[in-house]
């Protein structure tokens, strides 16, 4: 009985050892495919593409950077209204974003789905495509098609918005405690009611706190939505570096920095409350 | 018991209200400032809310006439398939040096392992929070007016995009581990970085992966635009097509977008899916 | 007898064949046979009964038996696949929509595992029990009618959580929430209700406290119960009528008192007790 445990316990060890080898070997060549192809992408992208000698060598970049360094505070007042702009279209595009993403949820829900095979897929799409076209791209299609002002830059944001708010609602909704929504059902609730009441409840403090985050990540968005056409903080920028006004455009800098910081404090409060 | 309540039905009429002194009070009153703000947006802004409406139909409207049929021998062009490639290097190494710079300042910035609490735990969550509250955009036309245009400015953007984006899930993740471990490592006098090879890195090990994978697929996103900025790959080509208005190149220059963040997406989440069942 | 005057009223306004049904009982049910996948196993084979006013008839059986099938089929949280179920005179299978939403809010059902929504309070628990009645508007902004939040209150103090009315639905203990779903079915002012082990997840002498509650409500309202119950004492002690179940098949039906020692032997044959 031993005898036989010790020689398994022998040949389990050779087969282990043969296996970790085979392993390091595998990891070890993974490392070095991954190490060469970051060399390539080093070689293509910064030693070939790089114009070294227009750069100015150190002294040219530290020239430039000292320009960044000479904060111009005398465009202060006139940021006050540009952040006030931002902070709004940020609101407002996260509001829509909301309102737009609770059909998109609902249909991709796999559980509360009106039609599997149409709108569910549907729902999915949409959630992907509102994710994978950027910012500014939406900004661009969206000043295309209503012009110019804050409503290109809310409808962008709100779009964006769409993605991350519906996935994680649809996450939500398929992760419920089924039975109190059979609860509802056994009382004769319509399908309304079985969604306000049973289901509702359930996602509500996922939903706000998905909100919330949101909202902190569009105010940096809607910081940018200027430099294509749809005022804030972003057109400010645009114009100071149009100026090479460095200086401002650090301060532009700073006043996202500190639009961002209120965010963060609002919703840190916000999240208290509701959780 | 039952019994007993039987017994102590009281005469008068009970009363019950959905109202509670100062909870609902409170809430009401922070309803209305919100609305108020929402109210005053529009107005400030001076959003046309049956033009949001419009929108959405303009917007297909000028899609099916200006922009269809996508030019697709535009994209099928070897220079257009040479800055895909391009913005596919860019993301990689944005993506790789992101993850690397990102894990010491997240270890700096959990406030369970860090250094120190007083200066370490500051520093390294304002070094996450500066670089994920500016938006990779401006970080690209930062860099472009410093360095230049070119590939460089657009790698070191997307660099510090994926420091703030990997940083904060790093701490996130980090904040979150069981700290026996830790204590049973210090307690036998390793020194902090021991301590964090040996007691924290097998613990995140997989989380993280799958963190960089994800990574990887974000900043992927964001390089298809740095280029509009001046960073280099695929959004330059974005920017004189939208610039000179051939609309029907710039929707096929999208579909490839779509199609390369879907595909991005799609392998993302399967490495993920391996690797977390590899745990 | 006043009541069933009553069921008899409500069914001839409600348009019914009110002459039928004088000789009917409330629920009847014929031939039930159930199986959840086209090609899957059967989990009801043919089930008959019937049930009265006065009843307070318990479903008795070993795991597996259908016993919760049984229940669920009666209110089509489960849809039937052949047979026929005939509540208040009317047959329950062709129900489509609102005529099925109608139906379920005369039956009350409370479960076992409660199914209160845990992050809403002790009485919107209660009072979400009057939904099937209550227009979108009012449901909308949870502006319930006062008649209906006098009864709440009264039904919560009837069941002993009157200084609960305002917590939310997981403060309470296991018992306390089967407590809040008893009121919530008997806001429905239920014809009929279902007991789906309501006590499997309370542990013994709470079990009989809210045993004995159901058993006092039904009767103060003059309701019949259909209970589906796994424990065998509780069942002999608190109704008086039980139907025995065994592999999808009924194996025994009449009075509590009549049953005997080898009827018990028969329903749990193929289970090792």
């Amino acid at each position: 009985m031993s005898l036989a445990a010790t020689s398994v316990s022998e040949h389990g060890f050779d087969a282990w050892l043969a296996h970790k080898r085979s392993r390091r070997i595998k990891n070890w060549l993974i490392v070095a495919a991954g190490a060469a192809v970051l060399a390539w992408c080093v070689r293509d992208t910064i030693l070939f593409d790089t114009d070294w000698a227009r750069m100015g060598g150190a002294l040219g970049i530290g020239g430039t950077l000292e320009r960044f360094f000479w904060v111009d505070w005398s465009l202060a007042p006139k940021l006050l209204v540009p952040a006030l702009e931002t902070l709004m279209m940020a609101t407002l595009g996260t509001i829509l974003g909301c309102i737009l993403s609770l059909p998109v949820a609902w249909f991709g829900a796999a559980n509360v789905t009106p039609s599997r095979f149409i709108l569910y897929p549907l729902g999915r799409f949409l959630m992907v495509l509102s994710r994978s076209i950027h910012e500014i791209i939406w900004a661009l299609l969206f000043v295309g098609a209503v012009g110019l002002g804050a409503l290109p830059g809310i409808l962008a944001v709100a779009m964006r918005s769409i993605g991350f708010i519906s996935k994680i609602t649809a996450e939500a909704i398929e992760n419920i405690d089924p039975k109190p929504v059979e609860a509802i059902r056994a009382v004769g609730g319509n399908q309304f009611q079985v969604m306000y009441y049973g289901i509702g409840p359930q996602i509500l403090p996922v939903i706000i706190g998905t909100i919330i985050f949101e909202w902190d990540i569009n105010i940096r968005r809607s910081a940018i939505m200027g430099l294509v056409g749809a005022g804030g903080l972003g057109l400010v920028f645009f114009r100071q570096m149009a100026m090479f006004n460095y200086g401002g455009v650090t301060l532009v800098v700073l006043a996202v920095l500190a639009l961002i910081a209120l965010g963060e404090v609002v919703s840190h409060f916000a999240r208290k409350a509701v959780i | 018991m039952a019994l007993a309540s039987l017994q102590s039905i009281p005469a008068a009429p009970r009363r019950w209200s959905r109202y509670r002194h100062p909870q609902s009070t409170i809430r009401f009153a922070v309803l209305l400032a919100v609305l108020t703000f929402l109210a005053w947006s529009v107005a400030f802004l001076n959003v046309d809310l049956l033009r949001i409406l419009g929108a959405f139909p303009r917007l297909a409207e000028i899609l099916a006439t200006r922009y269809f049929p996508p030019d697709l021998n535009y994209v099928s062009d070897a220079d257009f398939i040479r800055s895909v490639i391009r913005t596919l290097e860019m993301s990689l190494l944005g993506g790789f040096f992101g993850v690397v710079f990102s894990i010491p300042l997240a270890w700096l910035a959990a406030r369970n392992i860090t250094f120190s609490r007083r200066i370490a735990y500051p520093l390294g969550r304002f070094a996450i929070m500066g670089s994920r509250s500016i938006h990779e955009t401006i970080w690209t036309i930062l860099f472009v007016t410093v360095l230049g245009f070119g590939m460089l400015a657009g790698t070191l953007a997307l660099t510090v995009f994926c420091i703030g984006f990997a940083g904060k899930l790093f701490s996130d993740e980090l904040e979150a581990i069981d700290m026996g471990p830790v204590d049973a490592m210090r307690s036998v006098g390793a020194s902090p970085l021991q301590v964090f090879q040996y007691a924290v890195l097998p613990q995140v090990r997989v989380a993280f992966t799958g963190i960089a994978i994800y990574t990887w697929d974000v900043a992927f996103r964001a390089a298809t635009v740095v280029g509009f900025f001046g960073g280099g790959g695929m959004g330059w080509y974005l920017k004189r097509t939208t610039q000179q208005l051939e609309s029907t190149r710039v929707a096929a220059i999208l579909l490839v977008i779509i199609a390369l963040v879907l595909i991005a997406e799609i392998g993302s989440g399967w490495l993920r899916r391996r690797i977390s069942r590899m745990r | 007898m006043r009541h069933e005057k009553n069921i008899a009223e409500s069914r001839a306004t409600r348009g019914s064949t009110a002459d039928t049904v004088a000789s009917m009982s409330i629920l009847q049910v014929r031939n039930l046979k159930v199986s959840y996948a086209a090609s899957g196993p059967q989990i009801l084979k043919g089930i008959d009964f019937a049930v009265d006013g006065e009843d307070f008839c318990a479903v008795i059986g070993p795991s597996g038996a259908g016993k919760s099938t049984l229940i669920r089929c009666i209110n089509r949280l489960v849809e039937p696949t052949e047979g026929d179920i005939v509540l208040f005179g009317q047959s329950v299978r062709p129900l489509r929509g609102s005529e099925l939403r109608h139906l379920r809010r005369r039956i009350g059902m409370i479960f076992q595992e409660f199914n209160l929504v845990n992050r809403m309070s002790v009485m919107d628990n209660v009072l979400s029990g009057r939904l099937g009645y209550t227009g979108a508007f009012r449901s909308f902004f949870k502006a319930f009618p006062r008649e209906d939040i006098d009864r709440a209150l009264h039904l919560l103090e009837r069941v002993g959580l009157q200084d609960h009315v305002d917590k939310r639905a997981d403060a309470l203990s296991g018992g306390q929430r089967q407590r809040v779903g008893i009121a919530r079915a008997l806001m429905q002012k239920p014809e009929i209700l279902l007991l789906d082990e309501p006590t499997s997840a309370l542990d013994p002498k709470i079990s009989r406290d809210v045993m004995r509650l159901i058993r006092e409500l039904a009767t103060e309202f003059k309701v019949p119960v259909l209970c589906n119950i796994h424990d065998v004492q509780l069942a002999l002690e608190s109704c008086n009528r039980i139907i025995g179940m065994q592999d999808g098949y009924k194996k025994f039906d009449g009075p509590s008192k009549g049953m005997r020692k080898q009827d018990l032997d028969e329903i749990y044959a193929m289970e090792v007790l």
